[in-house]
């Protein structure tokens, strides 16, 4: 089979509306629903690889409403993974909910279905999001991807995830309208400065921006940093993310974290390429340190006194999105390409660290950390997975997040922010700390609480396994893997304003 | 324009001033049918193609009948909503229009002096920002709503004003968006009226730190 990229592309976008359409049609058993999505999602893996093994990264595809650079391939790589694994580990997921203690589902047979449709579409907007080459659509499907990710958050509808999910669509439409707000900016002065052709096309815009007047470029960049950083979960307008991420089923908590945050912060960085050369490096630096490191320093005390296990995950990740911007922000190559390697570990880490909290949900019955102690007797398997995916996203040696986050601690003293850099680690200390503390505690001592046995399968402990391996595999050798180091040196160059 | 320029102040202190449920949402569609209306005069004074029509009429079709028409269909199953709060909170809201209205007209002072669509930029930071006041000092849900889809028409009309209309595709998207965005707060909305007999959401305050 020969198929060049337009074909692939085609096919990474049909495969998932169609399977949502069927599914939400509900007319097929639950087993073939079952495999149909792990065959849809290989599918899609398939094409992703094709495409990455086809696909120069120095040479851009550029179709009517379709781009795709090695950003973008780098981004289809990580929620095509995400994608994936949520296809193996989703059956074990919704096969346990519709059985144990917080079984939801066994009322409801016809949920799946509709489950399934909501999740594929989310992870299609996705897709979307990285695939077209035009500022405004991008903003329109990540607006989307709210909306659609709402009714997934609100998916069982209980009063805490309605009250979640009323927050989250709140904070975030309005965030989002004030990027809106930027995009209409960004439009008018592409129409002052640049004429009316090709209106927003991202590549358009980078190739005639070096005569936009400045003033003009720091008013829309003010707010688009504001509306994107919203949807990323940047500190002060980050209220809606711990509620979200843990109010959400285990494996749509998964992928907002693991996929749709650093989606956000992917339109972040094609708007601020445009922008960059008439605003100049330091105001934007300025605002992605200050409120990257901002964020890390939020979190820390939330973590330290969390009872919930998936709100501190939540923290957790908006610790990791504050290293990101404040990596994006660095403006090195190294700091570059090690928040890129970042993106890629922290979502398929919190990927399987949300899916384990989740199945520690359905075996003590309870999110709250204080009432569950003694896994390592009780429930080896999913004792061994959480001590291995929360020492991988600490940043341990043997796991990949160690490389990205070693990458970006180099990055700042190679910028020349040693104190930040300090600053930075002793933040990341701290959340060590604190994590720990509480997942140590889970492991060992007494359990008043008796679990209901060990839940782990066999597909999704291999899934998971997976994931944690691949993420160390691909950071450690990353050198060796030639076209993963290719496609992320190219991105890398994207992101610091050079078109590839 | 200038008519249509007071006219629009007026529905927003309105809409800033009423309590009654239903009354909110006719004011939000009136707002919207005087978005409509500016929409077509700055559509036809510069062409007379598809994409002068466009704007109008997909604010018409959505805004105006679409949106209010399944927010009042919602409002008729809520009985006795009465917004149940002091007049001090519709109080502090109107106030705070007409701060935002002296504010918004210094803004254009400041930043652009003696231009020509004064007027509908003051308007337009009226309405954003009101909107954002109705969303935070309000606690009804529909009145969030209303509140919600004010902040976008006022983001609109600035966009309108100033870039007359977005590029075709990513304006259909932008109003797919809306028209989504507030499905999904209606069925919310009614998930909240059977999970909590009420739809005041400062009943919601389980989730914290």
């Amino acid at each position: 089979m020969n198929l060049d990229i337009r074909e692939l592309i085609y096919i990474i976008l049909a495969l998932p509306l169609v399977f949502s359409a069927i599914s939400a049609a509900n007319f097929l058993g639950r087993n073939v629903l079952h495999w149909l999505n792990r065959l849809v999602a290989t599918g899609v893996g398939a094409a992703i690889v094709m495409l990455l093994m086809t696909f120069d990264a120095n040479i851009p595809f550029a179709g009517q409403y379709i781009y795709l650079d090695a950003l973008s391939m780098w981004m289809l790589m990580i929620i095509g993974t995400l994608y994936f694994a949520f296809a193996w580990t989703s059956k074990a997921y919704l096969d346990r909910d519709t059985n144990k203690r917080y079984g939801y589902l066994r009322r409801f047979g016809y949920l799946e279905g509709r489950f399934y449709a909501l999740s594929h579409i989310f992870v299609w907007i996705m897709f979307l999001v990285v695939l077209v080459n035009n500022l405004g659509l991008m903003w329109v499907t990540i607006e989307a991807t709210t909306l659609v990710s709402a009714l997934l958050v609100a998916f069982k509808f209980t009063r805490t995830s309605l009250e979640a999910t009323w927050k989250y669509v709140m904070v975030c439409t309005v965030g989002i309208c004030l990027a809106l707000l930027g995009t209409i900016i960004v439009y008018y002065i592409q129409l002052t400065t640049m004429g009316s052709d090709s209106p927003l096309n991202w590549l358009y815009m980078v190739e005639h921006s070096k005569n936009i007047d400045p003033v003009m470029a720091k008013f829309a960049f003010c707010f688009l940093f504001v509306g994107y950083g919203t949807k990323i979960g940047l500190a002060p307008m980050h209220a809606w993310l711990p509620d979200a991420h843990s109010e959400a089923p285990a494996l749509t908590s998964g992928l907002l974290s693991g996929s749709l945050c650093i989606c956000a912060i992917y339109v972040l960085i094609r708007n601020i390429v445009i922008l960059m050369p008439s605003i100049g490096i330091d105001f934007i630096s300025g605002l992605c340190l200050f409120f990257g490191i901002f964020t890390i320093a939020v979190a820390v005390p939330f973590v330290v006194v969390q009872r919930d296990i998936k709100r501190m995950l939540a923290y957790s990740s908006m610790e990791n999105f504050g290293l990101m911007v404040a990596g994006l922000g660095l403006f090195v190559p190294i700091a570059a390409q090690a928040m890129l390697l970042h993106m890629f570990n922290h979502a398929l880490v919190k990927y399987s660290l949300f899916y384990t909290a989740g199945t520690i949900m359905e075996e003590y019955g309870t999110k709250n950390m204080m009432r569950i102690h003694g896994m390592m007797v009780q429930v080896p398997r999913t004792a061994c997975f959480l001590l291995l995916s929360i020492v991988a996203i600490l940043g341990m040696p043997p796991f990949g997040v160690f490389f990205s986050k070693f990458y970006m601690i180099y990055g700042f003293f190679t910028a020349e922010h040693p104190w930040l850099g300090v600053i930075t680690l002793i933040l990341l200390a701290g959340m060590l700390i604190g994590i720990l503390y509480h997942i140590l505690r889970m492991m060992g001592g007494q359990s008043k609480k008796k679990s209901s046995g060990e839940l782990f399968g066999v597909i999704d402990s291999l899934t998971i396994a997976g994931l944690l391996i691949f993420s160390g595999i691909a950071s450690a050798g990353l050198s060796e893997i030639t076209v993963l180091n290719r496609l992320l040196e190219a991105a890398a160059k994207i992101v610091l304003g050079g078109v590839a | 324009m200038d008519y249509l320029v007071v006219f629009l102040v007026l529905v927003v202190f309105l809409q800033t001033r009423v309590t009654d449920l239903k009354r909110a949402v006719i004011c939000l569609a009136s707002q919207s049918v005087i978005i409509a209306i500016a929409c077509f005069v700055i559509g036809f004074s510069h062409g007379n193609d598809i994409h002068a029509v466009m704007p109008g009429v997909l604010t018409l079709i959505v805004k105006v009948i679409f949106i209010p028409g399944a927010v009042y269909r919602l409002v008729n199953k809520l009985k006795n909503e009465r917004e149940i709060v002091s007049a001090s909170n519709v109080n502090y809201s109107t106030m705070a229009a007409a701060l935002f209205l002296v504010m918004g007209y210094a803004l254009v002072e400041r930043l652009m002096p003696g231009s020509v669509g004064r007027d509908i930029v003051a308007a337009s930071i009226l309405m954003i920002m009101t909107g954002l006041s109705l969303m935070v000092l309000r606690k009804r849900a529909i009145i969030q709503i209303c509140g919600l889809i004010t902040l976008e028409n006022g983001i609109y009309l600035l966009g309108l004003l100033m870039t007359e209309g977005l590029p075709l595709v990513v304006e259909l998207g932008v109003f797919l968006d809306v028209l989504i965005a507030v499905v999904v707060l209606v069925i919310l909305t009614s998930r909240m009226r059977l999970s909590f007999m009420t739809t005041d959401t400062s009943v919601m305050k389980k989730l914290k730190g």
